[in-house]
This record gives C-alpha cells, structure tokens and sequence, in this order.
C-alpha cells in the first residue's frame, strides 16, 4: 500500500513538471525531491504529529532541495520547488470544507476552512524559512568575499 | 565592436518580456535584464518589474539613456523558456556569445513551441488527478474518474485560452466540471463516492506558480508583485471552490 502511494506521489511530481513544461532532463530529480517530502509528511503524521507540523517539514525539506539542486544544476529553483510541494497540499480538507458549508454546517465548514487555510500557510512558510536560509547565506558570502563588485 | 543602446535596450527588454509572459520571478527578470545589458557594454541599468509590465532603462557609455516600457497581457507558465534565457544570460555575461546570436536565439526561445503539446498535458494532467485519488485511498473506478475528470480540466484549459483576457474563467469552469464529474459517478453508481473525484479533479488547479512566485517576491522584498501574485493565488483557489460549491448546492 505504501509501495503503491509512493509511485502515486511519483506520478505526482513528474506530472506537474509536464503540466508546467520543465525541462525534461530534470525530471528525475522533481520526482526525487517529491517523493521525499511526502515521506516525510507522511512518517510526521504516522508518529503523530499534526497536518500542519507534517507540512511544514515537508516544506522546509522541499526548499532545501530546491535551492540546493538549483546551485548544483545552475536552474532557477522554482522548477524543483512547484512539484515538490503540490502532492502537499491538503484537497482533501478543502474538499470537505466545501462539503461542510454546502450542507450549511457553517461551524464545522469554519473549523475545517481555518485548518485547510494554516495547512496551506504551513507548506508556503516552510518555503519562505528555507529560501530565506539559502537568501541569507549566498548574502553572507557576497559581502564577505567580494569587495569591489559592490552592490549593483 | 560597439551595440548601439537601441540593441542593447531591445535585446535586455525581450529578454525581460519573455521571463514576464512565462512565469519567472520579479527579482531573476530584473537581475536578468540587468546583467545582459551590462554585458554589452551599458554603463548603468535601471529595471522594474511588475506582473503587468517591464521598465527598463539603460544608460551607455556617454552617458545617453533610452527607457523601453513593455506591457504584458497574457501570461502562461512555460518554465522551460526561463531555464533557456537564464542559460542565454549566463553565456551573454561569461562571453561565451555575441551580442547578434543572443538575439537570434532570444527570438527563437519566444517563438518556438518547447516542452510537450496539448495531449501529453492532458494525459499528465489526468494521471495528477489519479494519482491524487490513489492517495486518498480511493478504489479502482473513483481513480479512473479522477483521472477523466482532470483530463476534462485540462481540456477547458485549452479551449478557454483562445478566449483571450479573461481570468479564472477556466479555473470556475474546471471546478464546475469535476464536481459534475464526481456527482454524475455518485448519482450512476451510488456505492461510488463522489470524494475521491473531486479532490483529484481540482488538483491540477492549484495555483502552484503563482504560490511559489509571491513567497519568493516578498522574501526578495519586491512587494507590489508579491501582493498581486498573492492574490491571484488566492482568487484562483476561491474560483475553484465556488465552482464546486455551486454544483455540490445544486445536487442537494
């Protein structure tokens, strides 16, 4: 069973990297880096961790290899971050927020809503702790080691 | 060999416009032109970049400047193209390339039709909505319709984009189609549950560039594009619930 979810989240990444045209070559390392970050959602919520915490380390592991895989294969990180965090993102609570306010039970709707909308904010600001990380180091090195380039 | 400021305001301002129209960053388009032009001799670059838009100016050697505003209508997401100019750029910077193939290769990477064609976008789009299912725990028909539903999605995608200037048109409409898709499969066969459906179908809307894009906008402190991309995240995941919404409303 887990066999077969892993070669769905595979088919996952390696299907957004078609849908956004990423170069073909790197679409190997899209799945790699996918399949990753869903295990680790995954193992986070087997030993109980809530959605929210399993996203956002998910994430964070989605950023670091984006950036580090655009540093080796000199491409912009974008291409290895959007079909690493898509197999994240929780439909399933958005789809039974839906349900909820559609049968007018709007306090379960609200609850499941705020769950779906932290998820969410969970995978976007795991995203932004990495980059930042990468943003502040590559800074660091540039004022360090370089003198006369200067700022622009 | 001296580039006239007129090619040098051309080639950085295609450049520019290219990134725009496909997805890229604010902060890698403005770096972008910025290093190009600076590559064929220019003195200082200006460059500001919003979603809707690129300005640039360039000044040369005598100090003369020229300032090129491009605006940019329809934008699709293409991230093929961004990894060819970024590549171009490197090149054009590390004087590996002349000024007049840049140019050629510049025209050829906005001309040509890269990456794969509509039925292979359909068929990826179709296995995100199966393999989603799959996730779900969803049994052998729900994912088979998960799959038709999200190729379904893919087709409005392709009819709706020859309507020009209209937004969250296609991610409504996609919406509406999958809940249809996922109630039609309850309604015919009602030991299959719409769910699984549903979740899959609307996976290959996700705004999953316009997410990306505003986090690094504002980490790079460009928050006018940041915002706007924010929001159009936003709009689009509310066009796609009200899509499915009205069907759900409509069945009970």
């Amino acid at each position: 069973m887990l066999v077969l979810k892993i070669m769905a989240v595979l088919l996952i990444s390696v299907s957004v990297g078609i849908l956004y045209r990423i170069p073909r070559k790197l679409l190997v390392y899209v799945s790699i880096v996918g399949i990753v970050a869903w295990l680790i959602m995954y193992n986070t919520m087997r030993l109980g961790g809530t959605e929210i915490l399993a996203d956002f380390l998910a994430s964070i592991a989605v950023g670091v290899m984006a950036e580090i895989l655009a540093r080796i294969l000199k491409k912009p990180a974008t291409i290895f971050i959007i079909p690493g965090f898509i197999p994240l993102v929780p439909g399933g609570d958005a789809y039974i927020t839906m349900l909820h306010m559609v049968e007018g039970h709007y306090i379960d709707g609200v609850a499941k809503g705020m769950q779906t909308i932290l998820t969410g904010g969970a995978i976007a600001f795991g995203i932004f702790v990495s980059s930042t990380i990468f943003r502040l180091v590559k800074n660091y090195n540039l004022e360090s080691s370089c003198q006369d380039a200067g700022k622009n | 060999m001296a580039i006239s400021l007129e090619q040098m305001v051309s080639l950085a301002g295609i450049a520019g416009e290219v990134m725009l129209k496909n997805g890229a960053e604010t902060y890698r388009i403005e770096e972008t032109m910025d290093h190009m032009a600076k590559a064929c001799g220019a003195s200082a670059v200006e460059s500001f970049v919003i979603p809707t838009g690129v300005f640039l100016t360039v000044t040369d050697g005598d100090g003369r400047s020229l300032t090129v505003m491009r605006r940019v209508h329809q934008r699709t997401i293409n991230l093929d193209r961004i990894s060819k100019v970024n590549e171009l750029s490197r090149r054009l910077v590390d004087q590996r390339l002349e000024y007049e193939n840049a140019k050629v290769i510049l025209q050829g990477i906005s001309k040509e039709r890269t990456g794969f064609s509509w039925l292979p976008s359909m068929l990826a789009s179709g296995a995100i909505g199966g393999a989603t299912a799959v996730l779900q725990d969803a049994v052998f028909f729900e994912i088979v319709a998960a799959f038709v539903a999200a190729m379904l999605v893919r087709y409005i995608a392709h009819i709706v984009s020859k309507l020009r200037g209209v937004q969250f048109t296609f991610e409504f409409l996609g919406g509406m189609v999958v809940a249809l898709c996922g109630v039609l499969l309850h309604s015919l066969w009602p030991y299959l549950r719409p769910d699984a459906v549903i979740i899959g179908g609307i996976m290959p809307l996700v705004p999953g560039v316009a997410i990306t894009n505003a986090i690094r906008d504002v980490i790079a402190g460009d928050l006018l594009s940041g915002l706007s991309r924010g929001l159009e995240a936003a709009l689009t995941s509310v066009a796609v619930a009200m899509g499915v919404v009205i069907i759900l409303a409509l069945r009970l």
